[in-house]
């Protein structure tokens, strides 16, 4: 009796464990299932809210100081980070040492703000977050540079600005990074 | 021998309804049911089109193994057609268009040739035809007394990346069938319906000066601003009634999770840690999972709000950047490989918070930003393989995964 009820125990145990790592059935029939139609239907019942499209911000090339806004922003780095990172390696300070000396002479009229971006891998909200950390990052190397602190804003974009999207390596490395926008 | 079955009972008692146990092999034994087509007006292209909506949202609630065969009858033939006659169920419906241009659509079904059930449904425009099949769907389920499938009726709202900077917020039903640009131009992201009725909704705009929280009132066309915050902002979850929002935002460029009252306006930090904390979600009234990088990687934790009590959630997994929680389950991403070619580089997983079990819920591709449905009967998903963006719904009690394909664009986030 024993031997038969320790045997049914492992049976199933045996059977609870092959359960949960098998995988679920992917229905092979999703194409059928597919929408008949994906066209922009017309407005439908009350679900209608204007089109907002006059939000960018408008970015006019002021002049100020000796060089133009966009000769200046010309001359400011794109920084780099490692996968999954957002500590800012010696070549990438030395970008940031320039921008900070350009920030206190050339550029010392405009503000600047630091775009932090990262590759494709996830579009969650972690994602933007490590974009975010990147752009803090390289707005504290700026202030230690000497740079006010009521000069830098921030904004993380994710991964939604790719400024590449070939599925290499190299791309994505292009695409973890921090750009410099002058503002007004 | 006592002791055997009662071991066995125990087991049974211990894991019935556990969503996190598979549930195998049933379909052998799911009834039978064919559609006939009794349409009056409208032509084949559309009649085809309503047809095959219908069958998918009725395979979709797994209760039918569905005849895939439209075929044409009267509606108010009293016998089923000879090629159904072996079925278990025949559903019939009879669409006809009013002098409104109106879709009315009648619809019984019947249980070896006796009519159990019947209803009418009708909608304004023809074009919205795929809301009447899933209400069709719904109804037929609630006639077979299964658990509700309310989210079948319920609108996705999702942003949709265009290029670079440039997105779409639109909003859809459950198929991505019926899509409706509800927010055209600028970079707008993390839409989140604000309320069950689904008529209004929170979005961050990346386009202004500073990433700001919008909310917009569908009725009134009205958009407001609610808060904004340097660096990130984003409206993770909305309590269910409403009145409780948690945010991600970055007070001085630190990413933390914060509440944030629609009454009084006033918000409260709740995570204080110095590295990420993001991705807020009520588990209830009280306690929210969030994903942090304290140990180093992003991993899924929970916290009591008003205490400073954080509890890791997750044992499993290196790299878990995405949760969502529904009473006990909690369901997460994993990354599966450091390998970024790998054809299976996130999926889902599935854990409760009473059991050690973990359920993976998807093989292949990058699976993420999970959403239970609000009954938690279902999740869903982005998947991105292959180039190709869809909506993922997985059925937990009934182990299927679906997969709607978008057309265009890449997704990038959405809620239902």
């Amino acid at each position: 009796m024993k031997s038969i009820v320790l045997s049914s125990v492992v049976t199933a145990l045996l059977v609870f464990s092959g359960c949960s790592s098998k995988e679920p059935a992917v229905d092979t029939k999703a194409q059928e299932i597919e929408a008949p139609v994906a066209q922009e239907v017309e407005v439908v019942e009350t679900e209608t809210v204007s089109a907002e499209d006059s939000m960018v911000e408008s970015q006019a090339n002021a002049t100020a100081g000796t060089m133009s806004m966009a000769d200046v922003e010309a001359q400011l780095p794109v920084v780099y980070f490692a996968f999954d990172k957002f500590n800012i390696d010696t070549a990438m300070q030395e970008k940031i040492s320039a921008a900070a000396t350009l920030g206190k002479n050339d550029a010392s009229t405009y503000s600047v703000k630091l775009e932090g971006n990262c590759d494709e891998w996830g579009s969650d909200e972690y994602n933007f977050a490590l974009g975010l950390k990147r752009a803090d990052a390289v707005k504290k190397a700026l202030v230690a540079e000497g740079i006010d602190t009521s000069r830098i804003s921030m904004v993380s974009y994710g991964e939604s600005n790719p400024v590449c999207t070939d599925k290499t390596q190299d791309c994505w490395a292009k695409n973890r990074r921090v750009n410099f926008k002058l503002l007004p | 021998m006592k002791v055997f079955f009662s071991l066995l009972f125990f087991i049974n008692i211990l894991f019935a309804g556990d969503a996190t146990i598979e549930v195998v092999k049933k379909a052998d034994s799911l009834p039978s049911i064919a559609v006939e087509d009794a349409s009056i007006n409208y032509d084949e292209t559309f009649r085809m089109q309503f047809f095959k909506s219908l069958v998918a949202d009725l395979n979709v609630i797994s209760l039918f193994n569905v005849d895939r065969h439209r075929r044409v009858t009267h509606y108010n033939n009293t016998d089923v057609l000879v090629e159904n006659k072996d079925m278990n169920y025949v559903l019939r419906y009879s669409m006809s268009e009013d002098d409104d241009r109106a879709l009315n659509v009648v619809m019984k079904l019947l249980q070896s040739g006796e009519e159990v059930f019947s209803k009418s449904y009708k909608v304004s425009q023809q074009n919205i035809y795929m809301f009447v099949s899933h209400a069709m769907a719904y109804d037929v389920n609630e006639f077979m007394g299964e658990p509700s499938v309310e989210w079948m009726k319920r609108k996705v709202i999702f942003s949709r990346i265009i290029g670079p900077q440039k997105s779409e917020i639109v909003i859809a039903d459950y198929t991505l069938a019926y899509q409706h640009i509800i927010i055209n131009g600028g970079f707008n992201v993390f839409p989140k319906w604000a309320n069950r009725a689904q008529n209004a909704f929170y979005y961050t705009a990346l386009d202004a000066s500073v990433p700001t929280l919008k909310h917009v009132d569908i009725r009134k066309s009205q958009i407001t601003d609610i808060v904004s915050s340097d660096g990130m902002m984003v409206c993770s979850d909305v309590s269910d009634d409403g009145k409780t929002l948690l945010l991600t935002m970055a007070k001085s460029g630190q990413p933390d999770i914060y509440t944030y009252n629609t009454e009084t306006k006033k918000y409260k930090r709740e995570t204080t840690y110095g590295g990420i904390d993001v991705n807020g979600q009520f588990m209830d009234r009280n306690t929210i999972v969030f994903v942090s990088s304290r140990l180093g990687y992003p991993n899924i934790f929970s916290k009591k709000l008003n205490t400073n009590e954080v509890e890791q959630r997750v044992y499993y997994g290196r790299s878990n950047s995405a949760c969502s929680a529904h009473g006990e389950y909690i369901v997460y991403k994993a990354r599966e490989s450091s390998n970024a070619f790998s054809p299976n580089t996130f999926n889902l997983h599935l854990i409760s918070t009473k059991t050690d079990f973990i359920r993976r819920l998807t093989a292949v591709g990058v699976n993420e930003f999970p959403r239970f449905s609000k009954d938690g009967d279902a999740i869903i998903f982005i998947k991105n393989y292959k180039s190709q963006s869809s909506i993922g719904i997985i059925r937990l009690n009934h182990n299927k995964n679906y997969l709607f394909p978008l057309k265009y664009g890449k997704l990038q986030s959405m809620d239902w």
